[in-house]
């Protein structure tokens, strides 16, 4: 049997490298699982077996695509139609068959908990939407052109994000208390409320002999808002960017609802980073590839937003945050298109633009023009006041 | 235990085709009997194939149909507190004790079993559908892990119901929200995708009896080609089946340019989507069979957008 002994070797060891080599996440309930599974297939037969494993040991959609290459990759890592016999053996220690061995063996619950104790994120560690952001087919290919192109140059240098002053994170906490989303669609029970709790109340009487003494009401709570910040780190945007990565944190440090991205010609996706700046750890971040100091392309970066992230992170109590100068080089109509598509299913687009602090200028450029009929806050933001300011502009009660 | 090849020749009796991966899920989820969560895109089959699999299965479909603010009360029972009054008042005077009135009220007549608790309760094995979890609260979906979990239910005036025979469960859901590590480490998962051009002609030609094998491939490809368009609601398999129908009821034997711009509304379901086939009206043009010329796709041009800042759009 190739590559290791028996069946649990090769199942447990084939588990170490997707954990290993594709960042999957399967635990010992699943690892058991597979093991039943081949139960019920025929093992002899290659096909049956992947389709097995697949649904067990793949859990997200990332995981799904990646399973059969992986599969490839452990059980016939020769040429295509090479006998498996043939193959040289691969290292022990590659599969770690000893700590698989040792994972099949031990006591289900303490692996179990192992598992769901949560990882300390580290600015290294790459969560799954950023592992899928770096190997995206759709980043400007690295080709000798491309290295020399003013505009798909590959990052240098490496931005900081650092914890912020009390001034930001007070400017950033009025701004988030002035976006109001409106009520949830869900009746909660509450002491006081808009809505006569007839259940409850008749529940509630069957203490007193039926007698409905105590009145229940219902209420709908207020919706938290969620925050995408979207930061233009093109080399245009070389001074004001460091700021918007500020007010990026400050937001990040007064809301659990941040999602974070930077972008240049390529999309990045920062929340995890900005998250430990928020806790007060500085750090500065790591290879950005196309997603800083290069040229603009904001049009397919939000576009590939819109493809990647959209679903799971628009939605009627999100409002986007773009901080950009709008030079943007790509075409004027894939921006406007993108832009229309976020407006469309956000509460709220802000475009903060650090030109607009400069005086004379006026927003002219072709990606400002045709964005603007889509935002509706446009503004600059500079310092905590300025962004005390932005919120203090938004009307209480209502979105922005 | 139900093999996979069973499992798809009696799905595809039913007019479901489904190929190895699918089937081989399903024996999973069937022998393990662990849940199998589906995902992909709208319009594949997901919902479908939960209906198919309890005919196959010849039992019943308990659907518990998710939405925002959807709470466990919702899920699982509720009593029947006018009932419930309405029996306290009537036997006032017989003279029973209050513990015996108490445990006339709490019983399992003014219980109103609802989706999950009517999952655990059944005598036959039933299977169990959790449409569109995605679509519920994250509360709600901590609730069912601990459901799926343990497989027993608690109310406190009754005790400890558990499951006869533990329910064949299928999620699905559309990724409108990312679901929880801890619920997917539960499941067994199956990513459901569009179907190939064959796959697809086969759906057709069983979901849709007589209708013709040309205009089966063109429905195909021109579902496969605007799949490849940046579209804002791309076509599933349902709004192929929706369009074979149509073309069926209107006698049409195969595809031509006039009758795509009658009938494209059984596919594309947003305004701006015409604009973009519009666009992309070359590629199309080789699929269908006569093309005369230039077809105006009717409706509104992008440029007249007045659904901006004034009219709401639902969420996709």
């Amino acid at each position: 049997m190739y590559p290791f002994g028996s069946i649990p070797e090769n199942l447990a060891a084939f588990c170490a490298f997707l954990r290993r080599e594709h960042r999957f996440t399967i635990d010992v309930r699943q690892l058991r699982d597979a093991a039943r599974a081949l139960d019920v297939v025929t093992v002899t037969d290659e096909r049956a077996v992947r389709d097995a494993l697949r649904p067990v040991l793949a859990s997200t959609f990332r995981d799904a695509s990646a399973f059969d290459t992986a599969f490839v990759q452990f059980f016939f890592p020769g040429p295509a139609g090479a006998p498996q016999v043939a193959l040289p053996r691969p290292h022990r220690d590659v599969g770690g068959p000893t700590d698989a061995e040792k994972e099949l063996k031990s006591e289900p619950g303490e692996r179990a908990r192992d598992h769901e104790r949560p990882e300390i994120p580290t600015p290294g560690a790459l969560s799954s939407l950023e592992t899928a952001a770096q190997t995206d087919t759709s980043a400007p290919p690295a080709t000798a052109l491309g290295r020399y192109s003013p505009i798909d140059a590959e990052a240098q240098s490496r931005p900081e994000l650092t914890p912020v002053d009390r001034a930001w994170r007070d400017a950033a906490r009025v701004l988030v208390r002035r976006v109001h989303l409106g009520l949830a669609r869900r009746w909660r029970p509450a002491p006081s409320g808009q809505r006569f709790d007839l259940r409850r109340t008749l529940r509630a009487s069957l203490h007193t002999v039926g007698e409905p003494l105590v009145v229940r009401w219902l209420r709908r709570r207020k919706q938290s808002p969620r925050f995408v910040v979207i930061v233009d780190g093109s080399r245009s945007m070389a001074d004001a960017a460091a700021t918007a990565l500020d007010m990026t944190v400050a937001i990040a440090s007064v809301s659990m609802h941040v999602e974070a991205f930077t972008f240049s010609t390529g999309l990045q996706r920062i929340t995890e980073q900005v998250r430990l700046a928020a806790a007060g750890q500085p750090l500065r971040l790591g290879r950005m590839r196309y997603a800083w100091g290069g040229g603009t392309a904001i049009g397919p970066c939000l576009r590939e937003f819109l493809r990647r992230f959209g679903d799971r992170l628009l939605g009627r109590e999100t409002t986007v945050i773009i901080a950009s100068d709008g030079l943007d080089v790509g075409d004027v109509i894939v921006l406007r298109d993108a832009i229309r598509e976020i407006r469309r299913r956000s509460a709220a687009v802000i475009w903060l633009n650090p030109l607009l602090d400069t005086a004379g200028y006026e927003p002219t450029a072709s990606g400002m023009t045709i964005a603007r009929p889509y935002i509706t806050t446009f503004a600059s933001v500079c310092d905590p006041p300025a962004l005390a300011r932005l919120a203090r502009t938004m009307r209480p009660g209502v979105s922005p | 235990m139900i093999d996979a090849a069973v499992i798809r020749d009696r799905f595809r009796d039913r007019g479901f085709i489904v190929d190895e991966a699918f089937a081989t899920a399903l024996q999973l989820a069937l022998a393990l009997e662990k849940p199998l969560l589906i995902e992909g895109p709208a319009g594949v089959g997901k919902t479908e194939s939960a209906k198919v699999l309890s005919d196959v299965l010849d039992t019943r479909l308990i659907r518990l149909q998710c939405y925002e603010g959807l709470d466990s009360l919702s899920a699982l029972y509720e009593w029947n507190y006018p009932r419930q009054m309405l029996h306290a008042r009537l036997t006032e005077a017989d003279g029973s004790t209050l513990e015996q009135r108490e445990a006339q009220i709490f019983s399992e007549k003014f219980l109103l079993k609802r989706p999950l608790l009517e999952a655990i309760t059944q005598e036959q094995r039933p299977v169990l559908l959790v449409d569109e979890v995605d679509r519920a609260d994250e509360a709600f979906e901590a609730f069912l892990l601990e459901v799926l979990g343990e497989w027993q239910v608690t109310i406190p005036e009754l005790g400890t119901i558990r499951a006869q025979h533990r329910p064949a469960v299928i999620l699905t859901s559309n990724r409108t929200r990312e679901l929880s590590d801890a619920l997917r480490r539960r499941c067994l998962f199956l990513w459901l995708p569009y179907p190939s051009l064959e796959r697809e002609i086969e759906i057709l030609h069983a979901r849709v009896p007589g209708l013709s094998g040309r205009l089966a491939q063109q429905i195909a490809q021109l579902m496969q080609l605007l799949r490849g368009l940046p579209l804002q609601k791309a076509p599933g398999v349902a709004e192929s089946l929706d369009w074979a129908l149509a073309l069926m009821s209107l006698h049409r034997d195969h595809l031509d340019a006039a009758t795509v711009e009658q009938t494209i509304g059984c596919v594309l379901k947003v305004h701006e989507d015409r604009a973009v086939l519009d666009a992309h009206r070359q590629q199309m043009m080789p699929i269908v069979a006569d093309s005369p010329g230039r077809v105006e796709l009717g409706g509104y041009g992008l440029d007249t957008d007045f659904g901006i800042g004034s009219v709401t759009t639902p969420r996709r």
